[in-house]
């Protein structure tokens, strides 16, 4: 910790940011767009792209999308301006000057509140008038980017599932085959245990304990958003899923020393994990010698379903290259640019014409079943109530009761502000 | 008379011209400090009456922002840690500070090097250190196998040895870090002051037939008052601060159960994840209070009415 006067407190930062959003009030232009023809030849100029990026090979393959999207518009010049750090607060600062980048990742949980905010552009009119078919996105990647409006705010640059990776030689040391349904998920986890090891490395938080709950058949929300649903049904897959812990089938990354599931899985601390198609270059890269399968997460009561997360391409409200802005998102997003956004592994595909890179045949085909991470405004709190009072239950500080009494109240919290 | 008449002239144009540079040298700084401390304190009250978004107000609250910050569960919970953690912490580092200031200041050979290699934790980054840190605390981490060394299982804590992912000992084991990187700072506070306690008192005791234990406690310890009151607010501003361990190590949540969850991330939460800055601003105005506050009341306890010789 440092001394305070040396420190740049939040507190201050905030401050600037919001004197520079009340000095940035006055102007406040954007607007739509669209409209009339529209010859993409035409358009021309210098589009500002930004996001994360997470490795060097990212960067490859948005390059190559770019040298594609420069081969078919040489008019429009993009100036690729990765963000380092802080995604989300960097981003709001700019939205607050009305200096957003004209195309930007929008992660599907921050969506909501982007949408709310009323810093995102729809796209809808421009869909339809300039034909662009958004029938092709798995419906469980692109309804993460709808306002409660029913437009559309993102087009879902790839996507990612949940799935099952599990390691063979350790689940044949126990006698057992990867488990289909929640019920074999108990066996398997007893028949592991038997043997003194640990089944399952599991996060105790509601970005994956939801995959359950929908397999169930519960839900958190009514599908108009309006509502929450929290029922029995959710209580049942929480129940299930803390009594693995309780069993001892399950333990968390932390009970197992480990800071996320891919490293329990390559240090072989347990068998079987639930994570998506980010742990296959981290397995590459750090535990490249440790075998691990994928296959699909197990059926619950009602069926088949996991979690997607996903990640759009938006154009900001107060960009100035509209135009220009909507073709890169239409190429980064067709079918075209997300094949060589794609190819090389980076990332899978959200649209269903654009084929699974070799080895993710099971994570793609998973968003068929896929239900998006993506809720309301202001959804953070309810993650937050939920991982925490799971936490406590599982440390033995509270019932499944509690968990849902939480969760239900922070939600409904979220869902009654004006 | 017109020669000193004359002579006062100059010596009155002069000092007027050192004035004027006086107050242009203090202008500047004076300046940024009205409008980025001062400012941005009133500005920060009035946001905090608004609902204030990413574009800006939408709607005039009033007080309803502070209403709903006192309701808040996890607002009380993060008031009951950063409480926790201070009454703790403070004493903490304020008595390993003070030890270590002792021992350094009566050591002639390396002196500098214990100084330099006490001070050094203050200095290093304190989210390299918190990372190092959760390795250390990790339940096959460094801390585990030296309870093992020394015959201790910590598998047979309620806690199974996982120090920061069980909510009992999450918050105490950042007590121990920040105990750790901080007490070097603490400790050439209490430096400064000690190499202006008088020989001659200590000379006294001796003829007196007092021990060093004595001296210690009649001498050093009651004429350290203003490094007391010093090292004392500064660590409970500090300590009522704490963001960037708790970020660090229990992520935005405040895991493990809200046990890492302080005021200063609750703020950011607020502003950052739940981008609702008239909420955040009004956090900040309660934080504000209660840090000013418990720096009057510090001031009673140990303060002297010179603020001066506090430094």
């Amino acid at each position: 910790m440092k001394t305070t006067w040396e420190e740049k407190s939040i507190m201050r930062r905030l401050l600037l940011l919001a004197a520079s959003a009340a000095l940035a009030l006055s102007a406040c232009g954007g607007g739509g767009g669209g409209g009339g023809t529209f010859d993409p030849n035409s358009v021309s100029g210098t589009v500002v792209l930004s996001g994360w990026q997470a490795s060097p090979e990212e960067g490859q393959a948005l390059n190559a999308a770019l040298a594609g999207f420069k081969a078919k518009y040489p008019k429009i010049t993009v100036d690729y301006e990765p963000i380092a750090g802080d995604y989300p607060t960097a981003m709001v600062a700019k939205f607050s000057a009305h200096q957003p980048p004209d195309v930007f990742y929008v992660d599907s949980g921050v969506a909501p509140d982007w949408i709310k905010q009323g810093v995102l552009q729809s796209l809808d009119d421009w869909s339809s008038s300039r034909g662009f078919d958004t029938s092709q996105f798995y419906p469980g990647y692109l309804n993460a980017f709808k306002g409660t409006d029913g437009k559309t705010y993102g087009y879902p640059k790839d996507g990612n599932t949940l799935a099952m990776a599990y390691n063979p030689d350790m689940l044949s040391a126990a006698g057992v085959q990867p488990p289909t349904t929640y019920d074999e998920m108990m066996t398997v986890g007893a028949a592991l245990k038997s043997k003194g090891m640990v089944a399952y490395s599991m996060s105790t938080t509601l970005d994956r304990i939801l995959a359950f709950v929908y397999g169930d058949g519960g839900s958190l929300l009514s599908s108009d958003k309006k509502s929450d649903a929290i029922d029995s049904k959710f209580k049942d897959a929480v129940s299930f899923y803390l009594n693995l812990f309780k069993m001892g089938y399950a333990k968390s990354p932390s009970q197992l020393g480990v800071d996320w599931n891919g490293k329990a899985l390559g240090e072989k601390k347990a068998a079987i994990i639930f994570e998506g198609g980010w742990l296959d270059s981290y397995m590459k890269g750090t535990f490249p010698t440790v075998p691990y399968k994928w296959v699909a997460i197990p059926k619950g009561a009602a069926g088949q379903a996991t979690l997607g997360f996903t990640v759009s391409y938006s154009i900001g409200k107060d960009s100035a290259h509209k135009d220009a802005a909507w073709l890169l998102l239409t190429y980064l997003t067709g079918p075209d640019g997300m094949k060589l956004w794609t190819q090389g592994g980076v990332a899978n595909p959200s649209r269903k014409d654009v084929p699974a890179p070799a080895g993710k045949d099971v994570l793609v085909s998973s968003a068929s079943f896929a239900h998006p991470w993506s809720f309301i405004p202001g959804f953070s709190k309810v993650s937050d109530a939920f991982n925490n009072s799971f936490e406590a239950a599982v440390e033995g500080k509270g019932s499944v009761d509690d968990v849902v009494s939480k969760t239900k109240s922070a939600l409904d919290q979220q869902l009654n502000q004006p | 008379m017109l020669g000193i008449g004359k002579a006062r002239g100059s010596l009155g144009t002069e000092r007027a011209q050192e004035a004027l540079a006086g107050y242009g040298f203090i202008g500047i700084p004076m300046a940024l400090f009205l409008i980025f401390n001062i400012g941005a304190l009133f500005y920060s009250a009035y946001i905090s009456l608004w609902r204030w978004e990413i574009l800006g107000p939408t709607e005039f609250l009033g007080f309803r922002n502070y209403a709903f910050i006192l309701r808040d569960e996890v607002f009380h919970t993060a008031i009951k840690n950063s409480i926790y953690y201070t009454i703790i912490v403070v004493p903490i580092q304020m008595a390993i500070g003070l030890t270590l200031a002792v021992v350094v200041n009566q050591i002639w050979r390396g002196r500098s090097f214990f100084r330099a290699a006490f001070y050094f934790p203050a200095i290093a980054s304190s989210a390299a250190i918190t990372v190092l840190y959760i390795y250390i605390m990790a339940p096959d981490g460094l801390f585990n196998h030296l309870l093992e060394l020394i015959g201790i299982n910590p598998l047979g804590f309620h806690n199974q040895g996982n120090w920061l992912g069980n909510s009992d000992t999450a918050l105490n084991s950042i007590i121990g870090l920040n105990a750790w990187t901080t007490s070097g700072t603490m400790m050439l506070f209490y430096l400064g002051q000690l190499t202006a306690i008088p020989t001659e008192a200590y000379e006294a005791a001796r003829v007196d037939g007092a021990g060093p234990w004595t001296s210690f406690w009649r001498i050093t310890f009651p004429l350290l008052r203003p490094a007391h009151y010093l090292v004392a607010t500064v660590s409970v501003i500090g300590a009522l601060q704490m963001f960037d361990q708790a970020y660090i190590a229990g992520g935005s949540g405040g895991d493990p159960a809200y046990a890492l969850m302080t005021m200063v991330l609750y703020l950011y939460n607020s502003a950052f994840r739940q981008f609702e800055f008239g909420y955040a601003a009004a956090v900040g105005i309660v934080l504000f209070v209660i840090i000013f506050t418990a720096t009057l009341v510090q001031r009673r306890l140990f303060g002297t009415s010179d603020w001066s010789s506090a430094r």
